[in-house]
């Protein structure tokens, strides 16, 4: 979360323009290092040389596919190749496969944003209005209701949800599958076990937001006005409470993307983050370090859309920005 | 012979002919048959890039020279019609069954089973049988459809290592053509092989799907497609069965009740895994030889003693019972199934559980207050019991006095201390899958290429029996060997703590009739022979 605060808001002296710059400077430099962490992390874990021979095979065998793979050169000398070659966008083959891991990453990538951008949509759908509702009816059967839905949310284990949820629908009532990848129909159980955790989350952070909100001045100046009673709310309540929301959901959106291994395995999901930890399990470091690469990138890109959009929902910030 | 009764006798034939031959006159393959299982991943379809750990979801598409009989686990033709062994050994002949083709319509030729021995062999090869196809001197294409394997030593059990019917089977024949024209990277995107399942699509550690050959010459199988998913999760893989999204599962032994609670229908596959505790450090000629360790100790008679007491010190039966689901038998010896014909009463008739007489032991081999070690927490592919096994011995051993430090380690970083004998002191449970039919082959294997010698332990007894048993032609020599000499001798040695023979458990859904599976084969296999109900 770390640029949920911290990052957010643009300096004032400095235009859109020299601030996208630096940014995307930073997130160059941020890759750099996550780079050199997975690099050097992935080579302290194990050979992949050990996994792929059969264990008699010659101490011969062993050079000559560790030679094969490149493995034989020092360290630093693989580093510079690889930082080399990420450059060009040549992210190298994996060991395992030996085929591209672009390919890899790719094959992948869309279970993970599909999985990913269905669970963020029912989070924000399930969690904005009930936390709305849960702050303007405080103390209410709805908030009460809907706080035990956030304290189940975010107190049961995703792995027991995700089972309950399969044995429940798809063994006993039949109507959804029990796992893989399809149809809509497949996405709806692993989205709502990954979505229902940050729902929760999202409902506790709209409904506090909302009661700031509600308790501030100009709510009381609006209301003075006479301005309708929805319009106050979802203009200029809600409009105001989203900041911390959307920032909240960007990040978590992209945190799914990489850390949605449980649901991808209770459900049989061929996402990302199963890939990343089945290529960790097999040492396949040229599968890792494009994985976490890709990642970060998008982890980094989702936290520069956050101050953009923060830019935009509040006008405060915008204007000083200009 | 007049006309009409050499008409009457050719029709005859013909009709017999099409009774004879089930491919050609099978039902049409129908429907889907979907198999989850737990794990795959390393798939390689080139004969020197894949080592066997994936033989469930390639065996499909390939076929080998021989087989094995299901029921009487004798060699059996398959790609090769008939073969002979010549020359004590020293030289092999297979004749390769004509009219076989490549799921590309090419034909099967000895060039391409010259072309796939030669790959296995060349510098570099990852398969698991490089070693013993490197001992190939030369090789001969007679004719199309003959090929003659020379070797400087006997090679009694070359039969064995071109075999179907055993986990895992590593040579498979492929095209030299195709491999040659779509070259390595082609031939990795587009398999193809001989078996009765054809490639469809791969998605590295998520599916592969194949599609049925339809009048192959072997057995056109009754599904059409067969799609292997990769479920890592066991409660995910029942409850998939249970709501028909899948129609066979992997699972352990451990959810055999709760599968007959739900009325799933198993299969069992029995006796597919010798179970032992290794005691490592067993190999005096290495540098990594540790004088200390209680258990590999110069004396002799002290080290059985201890080694003896550590076998004593453990409830076998009831690790069976509860840790592998009661699916198993428990054995007193090292590397024999129960129905082996090597298998004497006395091999099979476990250690008994007896705590005070280890402590006893212990204490006369000079460890009255036990001495520590360390037992290896390893999960190792398709044996996910293993951790298990290990953390119920170390109990057993805690309450000899034996102080157990558990060290959970994984298998990539292990490996390197398992394969340079960089583990003395320590212990770790294993599984043996069925590589060879004869238990001594294992052995052999390690001690051919001298970079394992034994796989746990070193003796110049040992190698004795190794290097008899290795060039003698006979099997029923070779079987007594094994019976009378060999498995006493391992017998009175101890070389670890014996547990047992593993069975493994398949959950079938109501859509799959019969499956016929060879005795002692890990893994899924015989797809083609899965009938619908």
């Amino acid at each position: 979360m770390g640029g949920v605060g911290g990052s957010g808001a643009a300096p004032p002296d400095v235009d859109i323009l020299s601030y996208l710059v630096g940014r995307a400077f930073q997130t160059v430099l941020s890759m750099l290092v996550v780079v050199s962490i997975v690099f050097v992390l992935t080579r302290l874990s194990g050979n992949p040389i050990y996994l792929l021979l059969d264990v008699n095979a010659t101490q011969r065998d062993q050079e000559i596919l560790t030679r094969h793979l490149g493995l034989d050169k020092p360290l630093p000398v693989q580093y510079g190749i690889y930082v080399m070659n990420v450059a060009v966008g040549d992210f190298g083959n994996s060991i395992i496969s030996r085929r591209p891991v672009t390919e890899h990453i790719w094959e992948r990538l869309p279970a993970t944003v599909e999985l990913g951008f269905v669970a963020m949509f029912l989070s924000v759908l399930i969690g904005v209005p009930l936390g709305m509702y849960s702050a303007v009816r405080r103390g209410g059967v709805l908030d009460t209701a809907a706080r035990v839905f956030a304290v189940l949310g975010q107190s049961m284990p995703t792995f027991w949800l995700g089972l309950m949820l399969i044995l429940f629908f798809g063994v006993v009532l039949g109507v959804l599958p029990a796992g893989g990848r399809g149809g809509l129909l497949h996405l709806v159980l692993p989205a709502f076990t990954l979505g229902y955790f940050t729902s929760a989350a999202i409902l506790r952070l709209t409904r506090s937001a909302m009661l700031e909100v509600l308790g501030s001045d100009y709510i009381k100046f609006a209301r003075l006005k006479g301005l309708h009673e929805q319009v106050v709310l979802w203009k200029h309540g809600l409009r105001n409470a989203l900041l911390p929301v959307v920032t909240f959901a960007v990040l978590l959106f992209v945190q799914f993307l990489g850390g949605a291994v449980v649901t991808e395995t209770v459900f049989a999901w061929p996402g990302l983050g199963r890939l990343i930890l089945e290529s960790i399990t097999t040492r396949d470091y040229p599968v890792v370090q494009a994985g976490v690469l890709v990642l970060s990138a998008l982890y980094l890109t989702g936290n520069l859309c956050v101050d953009l959009l923060y830019s935009y929902l509040n006008p405060r910030i915008r204007h000083v920005s200009s | 012979m007049n006309r009409p009764f050499a008409i009457a006798l050719a029709l005859l034939t013909a009709w017999f002919s099409l009774l004879a031959a089930p491919s050609s006159v099978a039902a049409k393959p129908e429907g889907t048959l979907t198999v989850a299982v737990a794990t795959f991943g390393n798939e390689r379809w080139l004969p020197h890039l894949y080592v066997g750990a994936e033989d469930v979801v390639l065996k499909p598409m390939y076929e080998n020279l021989l087989t094995r009989d299901p029921k009487t686990g004798e060699l059996a033709p398959m790609l090769a019609e008939r073969w002979q062994v010549l020359d004590g050994g020293r030289t092999w002949r297979f004749h390769i069954r004509k009219g076989v083709r490549f799921h590309n319509g090419a034909e099967l030729t000895a060039e391409d089973v010259r072309f796939t021995f030669a790959s296995i062999a060349k510098e570099g090869s990852a398969n698991s049988l490089a070693p013993e196809f490197r001992a190939i001197k030369s090789m001969e294409v007679e004719n199309p459809h003959t090929l003659t394997v020379h070797f400087d030593k006997p090679f009694v059990v070359f039969g064995n290592k071109v075999n179907q019917g055993l986990f895992a089977s590593c040579a498979f024949i492929q095209s030299k053509r195709h491999i040659e024209a779509a070259g390595e990277q082609g031939a990795e995107r587009q398999p193809i092989g001989t078996g009765p399942w054809k490639f469809v699509e791969h998605v590295r550690g998520d599916r592969i799907v194949y599609e049925a050959v339809e009048n192959h010459w072997r057995a056109t199988p009754h599904w059409k497609r067969l799609v292997f998913s990769k479920v890592p999760e066991p409660a995910t893989r029942m409850a998939m069965l249970r709501a028909g999204s899948v129609d066979v599962i992997e699972i352990g032994g451990e959810y055999v009740d709760e599968l007959k609670k739900v009325n799933v229908r198993t299969i069992v596959m029995p006796n597919v895994s010798w179970v032992y505790i290794i005691l490592g450090g067993q190999w005096p000629t290495k540098a990594t030889y540790d004088p200390k360790v209680p258990w590999a100790q110069p004396d002799a008679e002290r080290a059985r003693k201890v080694r003896l007491a550590l076998n004593l010190a453990v409830d076998k039966q009831a690790i069976m019972q509860r840790v592998l689901g009661g699916l198993g038998t428990v054995l007193g010896s090292w590397l024999a199934y129960p129905a082996d014909p090597w298998a004497s009463e006395t091999l099979k008739k476990p250690f008994p559980y007896e705590p005070a007489k280890a402590k006893q032991l212990l204490a006369e081999a000079g460890y009255p207050n036990g001495f520590e070690v360390t037992m290896n927490l390893t999960a190792w592919p398709g044996r996910g019991y293993l951790p298990d096994v290990g953390e119920a011995v170390a109990t057993y051993w805690e309450r000899v006095g034996i102080k157990v430090k558990r060290r959970p380690v994984d298998r990539a970083v292990f490996s390197a201390d398992f394969r340079a004998r960089a583990y003395s002191g320590v212990t770790l449970a294993y599984a043996s899958p069925l590589v060879a039919p004869e238990m001594w082959e294992v052995l052999y294997r390690g001690a051919y290429t001298k970079a394992s010698l034994n796989l746990f332990m070193e003796h110049p007894r040992l190698d004795e029996f190794i290097d008899r048993l290795a060039v003698q032609p006979n099997y029923q020599e070779r079987v007594r060997i094994m019976r009378d000499e060999m498995g006493p001798f391992l017998h009175d040695y101890i070389p670890g703590v014996a547990i047992g023979a593993a069975h493994a458990i398949a959950g079938v859904g109501p859509k799959v009739g019969e499956w016929p599976l060879i005795a002692g084969h890990m893994g899924f296999h015989n797809w083609e022979y899965v009938t619908r109900k």
